[in-house]
């Protein structure tokens, strides 16, 4: 066996922890001197738009939550927390923060319930397992805004494909006032940005279930294990990965819930389906309220770290 | 080298010579149906003149996808790349949000200054006055006039006419809703549709000078003398005249079924003939009156000023901002406008001569001749308004009564002080 050399001699250094050692450089790498500017450097285009584009404008919302504003070239008065105040003491406010809230385990369940239980269908499928694939991740590739003026026809009281089918088979006593019964209105939206969403979402449970290793399987059934208990101890537990970040995914796509919401029923009606995006838009563009939209921004990116924050942590007990 | 460089700058020079001295682009945001065949043929006719009249103009239509109610007008102005001269339904509601906003420029110097003032009817330039204390910000292009359209034929089968009186309507609502039909289509999904039936029920309810009272805040919106409307129509609802499934239908929807001839009446302004062509509906069948009211004169269409012209306080081009507006207010203009089958509103000044293009037209030209009422709509501050709408909506699908929907009204009126 050759002996092992010595390591180098580092000119300057006496001693100590030898983790700390600078490493012997190799050819053609970055000097080590040089190695924080260089990647400062490298790093400052997108450092610049990251900072231009994300940081200003975080900033930009924070001043304007403390101003009065009325307009984009209205000189803005500082107010201190007035509309922190006025938001806390606005009743729409809190109607759109429960509606969110509703909204987004509405979107969970329905749009990632789905692709779930279309998944499992779908990949069962031998012979037409593309075409139904394509087919359901269809709607995916429809924009929000097109898919609420479908639905908004969809639901129609009069013409409406859904009260004239019911209607149509004997069923007319289930016809509803899709969007104007306070009860329904945000449920029936939802279904709409479901079937947006719920495409997605079956695809990348696809993928998880293709990575199930097919042993366990066969172990499960040389154990007499039935399709029910294969499903619920091979296959959910062998989709838990996948499941967190479609959850994930789900409610990052319900705190943006916005355009369906918007093109429907436009937060109505009498605020039924307001969410917190919805009653940012009116503010901020139609009340020219930007101070109180300024807040409400806030509040959503506030909810979006909260959640993720509760979600990791559940995420983290799910994965020990 | 040397030779080619010559030649591409004396190329360059010849160009330069042969452009117009004054190379100028107007860029203007058009009325809400330019996509129309027959009203792209009227502006582009217009445009084509206005360039002749201006050498190296050039307008260019910015088509638009909203109005100040949507926030398309504002996101127009905020963009910085927007229009130098916008046309957009108005009224003094929703130019308060964009004067507030300090979008829009001051157009009272120009009233003096070009002749404006003597181009509207005075009533409407003294109100126009009254609004922002002294200062003008739009032109008015066009009024409003809203009441019933009805489908003659079906009225005619059935022996139904409209009524002089509040209580013989609501029989008359009877009627049509046991033959099955719907009595009264609305769509309060849309802002617009929204108010105007109910600007119609509460003039029918209070009378003009109430409600006008109610807008300058002479009285509260809560006042029973005000709240009438909103308790009519409340009891509508009750009484199952307009539907609670209506709170979901936006103007579309509402208009298709009126135009289906599932509803019988409509309340709407002249230019709903707009839609009537688009929908391919017959507009001789179409007829129009006022809504009827017990209370001597109120029984004269709801309206005010329905289009106007802005002009952004960052147009590129203000100074033939003003020239378009100059133009569009010429008696060739608005004669051409006024005769065109594509014509859809009441012109802010008389044209002698003019015979309008529909007889719908005519009729609501005749019901309007005596003066329109108040569309609040159009007249609500602009921080008012959406608690206005959604209290529509609340009252059609039956989760507030007229009432409490006046008093939240009115809180919405003393907060916008």
């Amino acid at each position: 066996m050759a002996p092992l050399r010595d390591a180098p001699a580092v000119p300057g250094h006496t001693g100590g922890n030898p983790a700390r050692m600078s490493r012997p450089r190799m050819a053609g790498s970055i000097s080590t001197d040089g190695d924080a500017g260089t990647a400062f450097w490298l790093m400052a285009p997108a450092l610049a738009l990251y900072a231009v584009f994300t940081l200003l404008p975080i900033a930009a919302t924070f001043w304007l939550s403390f101003n009065s504003s009325a307009g984009f070239n209205t000189s803005a008065s500082f107010v201190g927390v007035d509309n922190y105040a006025k938001a806390a003491q606005d009743p729409i406010v809190w109607k759109g923060l429960v509606h969110t809230f509703v909204w987004l385990a509405y979107h969970v369940v329905m749009a990632g319930g789905l692709g779930l239980l279309l998944a499992l269908a779908v990949s069962r499928l031998r012979v037409t397992q593309v075409f139904f694939r394509t087919a359901f991740f269809l709607p995916h590739l429809v924009s929000l805004a097109v898919v609420g003026v479908i639905w908004a026809n969809i639901y129609d009281p009069f013409f409406g494909l859904l009260n004239t089918g019911l209607t149509r088979i004997g069923l007319g006593a289930f016809t509803q006032g899709w969007l104007s019964d306070p009860a329904l209105v945000l449920f029936s939206v939802n279904v709409a940005s479901s079937w947006q969403g719920f495409g997605l979402y079956m695809l990348l449970f696809i993928a998880g279930l293709q990575n199930i290793d097919h042993s366990l399987y066969d172990a499960a059934e040389v154990d007499g294990a039935n399709a029910f208990q294969k499903l619920i101890y091979v296959t959910l537990p062998g989709l838990r990965e996948v499941t967190t970040f479609v959850v994930s995914l789900a409610m990052i796509n319900g705190l943006k819930g916005f355009a369906t919401v918007f093109v429907m029923t436009n937060g109505g009606p009498f605020y039924q389906s307001e969410l917190i995006t919805t009653y940012i838009y009116r503010l901020a563009f139609q009340s020219q309220d930007h101070g109180l939209a300024a807040v409400l921004c806030i509040l959503l990116s506030l909810l979006a770290i909260a959640i993720t924050i509760v979600f990791n942590r559940w995420r983290a007990r799910l994965s020990r | 080298m040397l030779k080619f460089l010559a030649r591409t700058t004396a190329l360059a020079a010849m160009i330069a010579v042969s452009l117009p001295a004054h190379a100028e682009t107007l860029k203007m945001w058009g009325p809400e149906q330019i996509t129309e065949p027959l009203v792209a043929q009227l502006w582009n006719g217009i445009k084509a003149d206005f360039e002749k009249a201006n050498p190296g103009v050039t307008v260019e239509f910015m088509p638009p996808t909203g109005t100040i109610s949507n926030g398309a007008v504002q996101a127009a102005i905020q963009s910085d790349a927007g229009p130098d001269v916008i046309l957009t339904n108005s009224g003094i509601g929703r130019i308060s949000v964009v004067k507030n906003a300090k979008q829009v420029m001051p157009l009272t110097e120009q009233y003096e200054k070009r002749g404006w003032k003597d181009e509207i009817y005075p009533w409407l330039y003294t109100e126009l006055k009254g609004q922002f204390g002294g200062e003008i910000y739009e032109v008015p292009d066009g009024l409003d006039a809203l009441g019933i359209w009805y489908h003659k034929d079906i009225f005619a089968q059935a022996g139904w006419k409209i009524p002089a009186s509040w209580s013989e309507f609501e029989t008359l609502m009877k009627s049509i809703e046991e033959t099955g039909l719907q009595p009264i289509a609305i769509g309060p999904r849309t802002t617009g549709s929204a108010g105007h039936l109910f600007g119609n029920l509460l003039q029918s309810a209070s009378g003009k000078e109430a409600i006008g009272k109610a807008l300058r805040r002479e009285i509260a919106w809560d006042d029973p003398s005000v709240a009438a409307g909103a308790i009519r129509l409340q009891k509508l609802v009750e009484a199952g005249y307009i539907k609670k499934e209506m709170a979901g239908l936006d103007l579309d929807g509402a208009s298709r079924l009126w135009f289906n001839k599932r509803a019988a009446m409509f309340v709407a302004g002249p230019w709903f003939t707009a839609n009537a062509r688009k929908a391919g509906y017959d507009l001789a069948n179409a007829g129009y009156a006022p809504m009827p009211s017990d209370i001597k004169g109120a029984d004269i269409p709801t309206g005010g000023v329905g289009w106007s012209w802005l002009v952004p306080v960052n147009s590129k081009q203000p100074e033939l901002a003003m020239k378009w507006i100059d133009f569009m207010l010429s008696d060739a203009v608005m004669k051409k406008r006024a005769q065109d089958p594509a014509s859809t509103m009441i012109y802010p000044r008389e044209i002698p001569g003019v015979e309008p293009p529909t007889p719908v037209l005519k009729d609501i030209f005749a019901a309007a001749a005596g003066g329109v009422g108040y569309n609040p709509s159009v007249y609500l501050p602009g921080p008012v308004l959406d608690t206005y709408f959604q209290v529509i909506q609340g009252l059609i699908s039956g989760q507030i009564g007229g009432e409490d929907g006046m008093k939240q009204i009115q809180a919405k009126m003393a907060e916008a002080k």
